[in-house]
């Protein structure tokens, strides 16, 4: 008897002889022709890996634990203690089939030899372990992304056996299923991994245990702040900044408004690039589709104003055409076009317009300072004066209301999106 | 060792294997079931699991599906009293004859083995087998892009068996149409899936002769909406930017510019990125009319300019060559150029505002004195401005407004019934 235990201990007795193998069937159950066999599962979350907009899918590894009871591989101990044996000898016995629905890829690591474990115990449990990672479907709805929160299931079904060939059910309940602690995303706080089971019914092939590995999943929104809300926030602020720029200045206006709608533009394409194309607006999109009318209509304002002056000073022209004199050009519309500050009205004799802007100052200010001034502040007061000031309140209203209104509604429409939507 | 009767435990009665019940040692796996016999029915069925994803550039499609055999292997028949079939572990199917179908058109394809390989064999007392596996594969659909992105696809899955034609092999769908069966929740996050069909055909080899073919066909209708968002609107509000410049003064040169250069700019940034996410087709698309002729709204609106522009300065050349034939005491040459600037040098000032004076250095004790001299040439100019370059202005001001004016009617007519037209043919 010494010397059998000794043998039994020692690596001259081959597994093969121990568990019988070579009696042993692979190809049949453990009850086979009888009541199903039990299957529990164990499940160990080793961390999430990634989860995909774009392919709507998530990568998860896991260590995968079967307990069954296969009484073909019973035998003789003393001690009752399980016996631990290398992964290669799982060819050759039976073992569940268990696979992962709505997968897309899947693999059992193999560095550095395929990460398998089988122990049995003298009455023949079995527990069997696999390091897994796995790619499976996650159906999700980008309805309120960035503020969205993604529910995903992993479900595992054994692919042969039906409910009456094998039983598959979580060994510890609710428990069995177990995380890492550092198990984190950068995008994503997981907020509660569940277990649960149910049925799934195949026309050709009958009813399955399927269990399922629920986690929930609740985006960061930090980052989306950062990358796309802020940024056309400040570029609809910039655009009102086109409000308080005399409007006489048109190319800086103009050029103003048509570079914020373009840095809009890129914006919205950048947040597009990285999302799937789905055919329902997501709330990053109504944020930013919003704030890009309001660029747009901050350069159709400035077109109307523009339009505006051009008609006042037809209207001035004109009546200064029936008024004989000179011809004076109101500093308010002269100076426009090129961009430069004009203090003095200019006639139309008195070229008061240079190439460059501080000549064409230091020159009217040198030059009419005396003469031109009186004659300015008479003529202003009296006929260019009002024409003068009529335009520039006409004009001036529609950028005082603009300068209260777009900041206002920019305002209440940001209260009720970030109401809405947290 | 007990004999559990009850529930009849085979593994326990049963001292012998799976190969002897089977009698899998004497079953020649290479040769098929009635060999040298008539053709072998073998029926299939398929239930799809997902349509992973369409590629365009790729121009094809992956899909998940169950793909199941019935086929009777009198070899394969054992005794049974209950009738019952016997469902065997799928490591068995390397040692009987298994029908070898394959997917035609496919790139890539694989049978999931995680955990196992997923493959179930259940064998039926009578010798009725019913063999499935798990399998993803990737294959070709021919995508016509005419009309994209307001197309339909119509893809289909291909299934043949490699080595027996319909002499050896009769491959047909088990239960007809209802064959094919789809998960509830099957969608495409882009397409609309129309419908799942099944056909069959037979195929023609000339070096092998004909085969049984069948069909898994299914046709995607794309969403439409992410196009809109991406590509149909910011090319609307583009060229709806660039008629802004109708409206905008023609004086103000660098703005008008500024204005329509930078509309050209997003247009062909847009255009860039449709076309990265596209194969390189040897025609044109739907979306490529859209945004070329939205391109050349934008662009001509900035050759209006241009004409404008040039229109002005012929004016302001012929006004100059007038006024030259009369006497001027001040003897300061009026200088005509335009400065670019953008500042409108007609020198004598007429009408519209905004001159420049090139090349003035140190003429302000001239300038007043000029003003004195010219209080009398303007008089008299003003009567002929009045008379004649008076009507000039207003005529040149009229002139080119009258580009503008009917610009702003035009394009936006024009682009309005592009649009209807557009919209009509591809709905």
């Amino acid at each position: 008897r010494e010397i059998k235990m000794r043998k039994l201990d020692s690596t001259k007795v081959r597994p093969e002889q121990l568990l019988r193998i070579e009696d042993h069937d692979f190809a049949l159950r453990p009850g086979f022709g009888g009541s199903p066999i039990p299957v529990g599962i164990d499940v160990q979350v080793e961390s999430i890996d990634s989860i995909s907009e774009v392919d709507m899918d998530f990568t998860m590894t896991l260590y995968l634990r079967h307990y069954w009871k296969d009484e073909r591989l019973s035998f003789r101990s003393n001690k009752n203690k399980s016996m631990t044996f290398d992964g290669r000898l799982i060819k050759k016995i039976w073992v569940p089939d268990v696979f992962f629905v709505h997968s897309k890829r899947s693999f059992i690591h193999d560095t550095t030899v395929e990460n398998v474990m089988l122990r049995v115990y003298p009455d023949g449990n079995v527990l069997f372990s696999l390091r897994i990672t796995v790619s499976a479907m996650c159906f999700m709805d980008f309805s309120r992304f960035p503020l969205d929160t993604q529910n995903c299931s992993l479900e595992l079904e054994s692919y042969a056996y039906n409910e009456d060939d094998l039983m598959l059910y979580w060994k510890h309940g609710n428990k069995s299923l177990s995380t890492d602690e550092h198990i984190s995303l950068s995008q994503f706080f997981i907020e509660e991994f569940s277990a649960s089971s149910g049925l799934a019914f195949y026309s050709s092939t009958g009813w399955y245990n399927r269990l399922f590995i629920n986690f929930a999943l609740r985006r960061h929104i930090f980052f989306f702040v950062l990358q796309s809300y802020f940024p056309a926030m400040l570029m609809v602020m910039l655009s009102w900044v086109s409000f308080w720029i005399d409007r006489r200045a048109v190319p800086a206006r103009v050029s103003l408004g048509i570079t914020t709608v373009l840095t809009m533009s890129t914006i919205m394409t950048g947040v597009s690039a990285s999302m799937p194309q789905v055919s329902y607006i997501k709330a990053v999109d109504v944020y930013l589709w919003i704030s890009f009318l309001f660029v747009f209509l901050s350069v159709i304002e400035y077109a109307a104003v523009n339009y505006l002056t051009t008609i006042e000073e037809r209207k001035q022209l004109k009546k200064r055409g029936k008024a004989s004199g000179m011809y004076s050009i109101d500093a308010v519309q002269a100076m426009a076009f090129d961009g430069c500050f004009h203090d003095t009205d200019v006639d139309m004799d008195l070229p008061a317009f240079s190439d460059r802007c501080e000549e064409n100052e230091t020159r009217a200010h040198a030059a009419s300072v005396s003469n031109v001034d009186t004659t300015r502040i008479k003529r202003k007061r009296s006929l260019k004066g009002n024409v003068g000031r009529m335009i520039l309140q006409n004009n001036h209203v529609i950028d005082t209301y603009s300068r209260i209104i777009f900041p206002s509604v920019y305002i209440v429409f940001n209260l009720f999106y970030w109401g809405l939507y947290i | 060792s007990h004999i559990y009767k009850k529930n009849h435990d085979v593994t326990k009665t049963w001292k012998g294997k799976t190969e002897q019940l089977l009698r899998v040692d004497d079953h020649d796996f290479t040769m098929r079931p009635a060999f040298g016999g008539p053709a072998i029915p073998v029926g299939v069925d398929v239930q799809v699991e997902s349509l992973d994803s369409i590629s365009e550039v790729d121009m094809d499609f992956t899909m998940t599906l169950y793909l199941r055999h019935y086929w009777k292997d009198e070899r394969l028949s054992f005794p049974s009293t209950t009738n019952k079939s016997m469902t065997f572990d799928g490591r068995l199917v390397k040692k009987i004859w298994v029908p070898d179908v394959f997917f035609v058109h496919s790139k890539r394809s694989f049978i999931h083995d995680t955990t196992t390989d997923n493959i179930m064999l259940r064998v039926f007392p009578d010798g009725h087998v019913l063999y499935s596996m798990r399998i993803t594969v990737t294959a070709m659909c021919n995508m016509d892009f005419s009309r994209f992105p307001l197309d339909s696809q119509t893809c289909s899955l291909e299934l043949e068996s490699f080595t027996s034609h319909h002499v050896s092999l009769m491959l047909y769908w088990k239960n007809g149409n209802e064959s094919l069966k789809t998960d509830e929740k099957i969608s495409l996050s882009q397409f609309l899936i129309q419908k799942f069909h099944t056909t069959s055909r037979l195929a023609f080899y000339s070096s092998t002769g004909w085969y049984n073919r069948l069909y898994i066909n299914f046709t995607l209708h794309r969403h439409i909406f992410f196009f809109l968002l991406q590509t149909y609107f910011p090319a609307t509000l583009m060229v709806m930017l660039s008629w802004v410049s109708f409206w905008i003064d023609r004086r103000a040169v660098p703005a008008r510019v500024s204005l329509g250069i930078t509309t050209v700019l997003t247009m062909s940034t847009i255009i860039t990125g449709v076309n990265a996410s596209m194969p390189r087709v040897s025609y044109i698309k739907a979306v490529d009319i859209y945004l070329w002729v939205s391109f050349v709204f934008v662009f001509l609106s900035v050759l209006e300019y241009a004409a404008v522009n040039y229109l002005t300065t012929v004016q302001e050349w012929k006004e100059k060559k007038r006024r030259e034939r009369f006497p001027c005491m001040c003897g300061i040459p009026h200088s005509k150029t335009m400065v670019l600037d953008g500042n409108y040098s007609e020198s004598d000032a007429n009408s519209l505002a905004g001159y420049t004076r090139n090349q003035m250095v140190a003429e302000e004790e001239k300038q007043e004195k000029m003003v004195v001299h010219l209080a009398m040439i303007n008089e008299s100019n003003s009567s002929r401005k009045r008379g004649l370059k008076g009507h000039v202005g207003l005529r040149i001001i009229q002139n080119t407004h009258a580009i503008d004016k009917y610009s702003r009617l035009i394009f936006p007519g024009t682009y309005i019934f592009f649009n209807l037209i557009y919209w009509s043919v591809f709905s």
